[in-house]
């Protein structure tokens, strides 16, 4: 897993290429969450093909962890088949998704 | 009757997990598989193979077989770990907020929402897991 920050003022866009899932999950993990502790982080998802459960559940420990420190934690520009995965597991209703990055920074 | 059939066996262990999921890619491609057809088998393997490597203690071996019989994808799992039916976990509350949020569950859930059907048994010290998925 590759992963380019980018700071936009006081929010930082995680971009991110590669599968996320088993074997990616704990250092992705490790990286957002280091990323929640400069403020709000938008990560992109336009170089991910492919997310399993572990991928899903780094994105809702870092949603957690984010409404824990009252920062803000969404994702943007989700290929088709990760959208089927976040519908399949419901977690499009609980974690804010948008369709392109300017949109989920107009939002932050 | 076209046939084609993917074997890998490995060590049930996190780090050959890329790997497997490198195969089944290369495999999809060549015998042409939908690219959803294709990320379902990725990711109902990719749930019981990690479940495996992760849950079964004393497993020392995982093997993946998939065959690709006209518009149907026949998987099969088997690990030589103690007695385990992965479809008895309970299926997750997918309406609950990101605090109340737990993710166990997750995985079966792919397992159960993307085969046309998943069976479990224990036959000669092996766990077997087959599904059936769609090719097309």
């Amino acid at each position: 897993m590759q992963i380019a920050e980018h700071r936009e003022g006081a929010t930082t866009v995680a971009a991110l290429e590669g599968r996320l899932d088993t074997a990616t999950a704990p250092t992705t993990e490790e990286k957002i969450i280091s990323l929640l502790d400069q403020g709000a982080v938008i990560v992109d998802m336009t170089g991910v093909r492919y997310v399993s459960s572990a991928g899903l559940r780094v994105l809702l420990k870092a949603a957690k962890q984010a409404r824990t420190r009252n920062t803000g934690f969404s994702v943007c520009s989700l290929q088709p088949a990760v959208r089927e995965v976040f519908e399949i597991s419901g977690f499009d209703k609980i974690i804010p998704s948008y369709a392109t990055r300017a949109e989920a920074l107009a939002a932050a | 009757m076209d046939t084609t059939v993917l074997r890998h066996e490995m060590p049930p262990e996190v780090d050959g997990l890329p790997v497997l999921l490198d195969r089944l890619e290369a495999f999809a491609e060549a015998t042409g598989i939908a690219p959803r057809a294709a990320q379902h088998l990725a990711l109902v393997t990719e749930e019981l193979a990690a479940n495996v490597a992760m849950h079964a203690r004393g497993a020392s071996m995982l093997r993946v077989e998939v065959r690709h019989e006209d518009d149907g994808l026949h998987l099969l799992i088997e690990d030589d770990g103690p007695e385990f039916d992965p479809l008895s976990a309970a299926t997750p509350d997918l309406g609950a907020g990101v605090e109340e949020r737990d993710i166990g569950g997750l995985g079966v859930h792919f397992v159960r929402s993307l085969t046309r059907s998943a069976h479990y048994e224990r036959q000669d010290g092996l766990n077997r897991l087959s599904a059936l998925l769609d090719a097309r």
